[in-house]
């Protein structure tokens, strides 16, 4: 995936600084540390969540550093089991992952299309496991449910791609609203006799009533479910947070350059190390701290003895808890500031 | 007043609060991004564009190379998240190559491709949030990222769309406006009047086309303010970030320069 050429010097060179007994990286951080992380929620108004990433942004400038843009948006689906319709019980969640040709200004159109597959298959096939399905994609049960795109965007690539993908596609996720909805049923009305009821449907017979319980005149077949439509009520904020906000995963890239590993690597440092090991972990919640490894993957041509394996995975978790906590905290942060910040800034403008 | 919206009232305010010729709020931002050699970040109102522009360099496929003139390349990438409904838009999308080729045939008289014979100039634009007048907007972007690049141009190039409601021209069209509202986009090079581009999908009357062309082209010189501004205000910040380094660098580069 690396798309720096370098010499075999340069490349021997930086592998030698890294493997000294006091490690020496070219910008001066140690193995664990990584670049800063900047984060901005709420990015695409037209979205249900959006988030624009960076790593190791120089703060002067604002140049250089890896960029992810992430946005998530729903639709409705209708599903019917055994047509063409794709829908699915409890909706569906698909990743995808686009490169703009700015950050990659080497690739051809073809390696760029190779490398998005790459990268979309390594999301999608980690995201949407069972395990991590959001639960409340369900719209009318049998019949419309949620299909949740994920859309990620690397408007720049400056090392370390897929830690930036991962999480910007949590922060992504953590800020998607779904819309809240109300189905709605058409039902004979209360008073009238019967011979009206099956008939007379439409104008002063037929009536909307929202969730109602009263079995309806003139649905005969028990196995559809009464609610027929559903309606988007208007309410002051955009829905409820989409289930499974504590779950979605957050990404290690352990960079091997035996003995010691090495974190956030820069395009220089990912291309002068054989080996990468991917690994990422989702935690239930934030006091227990339980971890799951829901994918392992191992990048590039070099090889790994189990043992390695076991030892790399004890500290990856450690390393991973840490970015999960504090990429917890700036999301909170930004959550206080899109709403509570900005509702006292409405309300001092006003004054 | 029912649900539907009216694209002028009749207080002679649009749907979006705006008067007939006014136009949306713009913000430009030249900063660099990622490895380009020139890029910028154009927003007109809701819709936003990031335009990357690399070279002039060597072509990636060498059939592409000319022998006595640079050659344009631009490729647009919609993001899927831009508009209202997603649709994922592939490269080989014959809306997206149209774009990419009217941008193209816009540029390639006003960049002195001349000067770099047998090499290739990248305009990469990703599209990033669409609200109406997407070519303006690409066309704006492009002007100001080959600029922030260094390449030269014989000038600037604004582009601005105009559209007529029933007898009453409007000015730089939302999505919910160009749905409605026969329309045309014009590029305009300020400082020539020349105009680079007129282009319209939809059926305009004849005698409203000459009020529109000519509003779009004096938009087209507010526009060219608003650049210049923005152009002026990048390179005198880059000019002060290099003479804080102390004036004694900046006389070594002088006395190199007279030598070579």
């Amino acid at each position: 995936m690396s798309t720096t050429s370098l010499s075999k010097a340069e490349k021997s060179y930086i592998a030698a600084g890294l493997t000294q007994s006091t490690p020496h990286r070219a910008d001066g951080r140690n193995l664990t540390d990584y670049r800063s992380v900047a984060l901005e929620a709420g990015v695409a108004p037209l979205a249900n969540g959006s988030v624009r990433l960076s790593i190791g942004r120089n703060i002067n400038d604002n140049g250089g550093g890896t960029e992810v843009l992430a946005a998530t948006k729903l639709e409705v689906e209708s599903i019917s089991i055994g047509e063409s319709s794709e829908g699915r019980e409890g909706g569906r969640f698909i990743v995808n992952v686009s490169c703009s040709p700015a950050a990659y200004p080497h690739l051809t159109q073809n390696a760029l299309d190779d490398l998005q597959h790459d990268l979309t298959t390594i999301l999608h096939t980690t995201l949407t496991h069972p395990s991590l399905h959001p639960q409340n994609l369900t719209i009318l049960p049998h019949k419309k449910s949620w299909l949740l795109h994920l859309d990620l965007l690397i408007l720049s690539d400056a090392g370390n791609t897929l830690d930036a993908l991962f999480l910007a596609a949590r922060a992504a996720l953590w800020d998607t609203k779904v819309p809240r909805t109300r189905s709605v049923e058409y039902k004979a009305p209360r008073g009238s006799n019967k011979a009206n009821a099956g008939a007379n449907t439409t104008v002063e017979g037929g009536d909307i009533d929202v969730d109602s319980t009263a079995p309806s005149g003139f649905d005969t077949r028990t196995q559809i479910s009464r609610a027929t439509d559903f309606e988007l009520p208007d309410y002051w904020d955009e829905g409820e947070a989409l289930d499974g906000r504590d779950r979605w995963p957050v990404c290690v890239t352990l960079n091997l350059a035996p003995p010691v590993h090495f974190l956030d690597a820069t395009p220089q440092e990912e291309s002068a190390i054989p080996l990468r090991l991917l690994l990422i972990f989702s935690f239930t919640s934030t006091s227990k701290g339980e971890a799951t490894l829901q994918a392992m993957r191992s990048l590039g041509a070099g090889e790994l003895s189990l043992v390695q394996i076991k030892d790399l995975i004890q500290t990856g978790e450690k390393y991973a808890h840490s970015l999960y906590t504090a990429l917890n905290a700036k999301l909170k942060d930004e959550d206080i500031r899109r709403t509570q910040k900005a509702r006292e800034r409405f309300i001092a403008a006003r004054r | 007043m029912g649900s539907r919206v009216e694209i002028l009232n009749d207080g002679g305010y649009r749907s979006d609060g705006r008067r007939q010729f006014e136009l949306r709020d713009i913000t430009i931002n030249l900063a660099q991004q990622g490895q380009a050699d020139g890029s910028a970040v154009i927003t007109h109102g809701l819709t936003q564009v990031l335009v990357s522009v690399f070279g002039p360099r060597e072509a990636k496929m060498r059939s592409q190379t000319i022998h006595d003139r640079a050659n344009i390349n631009v490729e647009v990438n919609v993001a899927a998240f831009s508009t209202g409904e997603r649709r994922k838009r592939s490269r080989g999308d014959k809306r997206i190559l149209e774009i990419g080729s009217t941008i193209k045939s816009t540029f390639e008289p006003v960049v002195q491709t001349t000067l770099y014979p047998r090499s290739q100039i990248d305009v990469y634009i990703t599209v990033l949030q669409q609200d109406g007048g997407l070519l303006q907007a690409c066309i704006n972007g492009t002007t100001l990222a080959l600029t922030n690049a260094g390449i030269p141009m014989a000038d600037f190039v604004c582009a601005v769309t105009g559209g007529v409601h029933s007898t009453s021209a409007l000015l730089d069209l939302t999505t919910l406006e160009e749905n409605d509202v026969p329309h045309v986009t014009v590029a305009m090079m300020p400082k020539t009047g020349k105009v680079a581009l007129v282009t319209m999908e939809t059926r305009l009357h004849v005698e409203r086309f000459e009020e529109i062309f000519r509003l779009a082209g004096e938009a087209g010189k507010v526009l060219h303010k608003e650049m210049k501004k923005a152009v002026m205000g990048r390179t005198s910040t880059l000019v002060n970030a290099m003479g804080s380094r102390g004036s004694g660098v900046d006389r070594d580069g002088d006395e190199q320069m007279n030598e070579l």
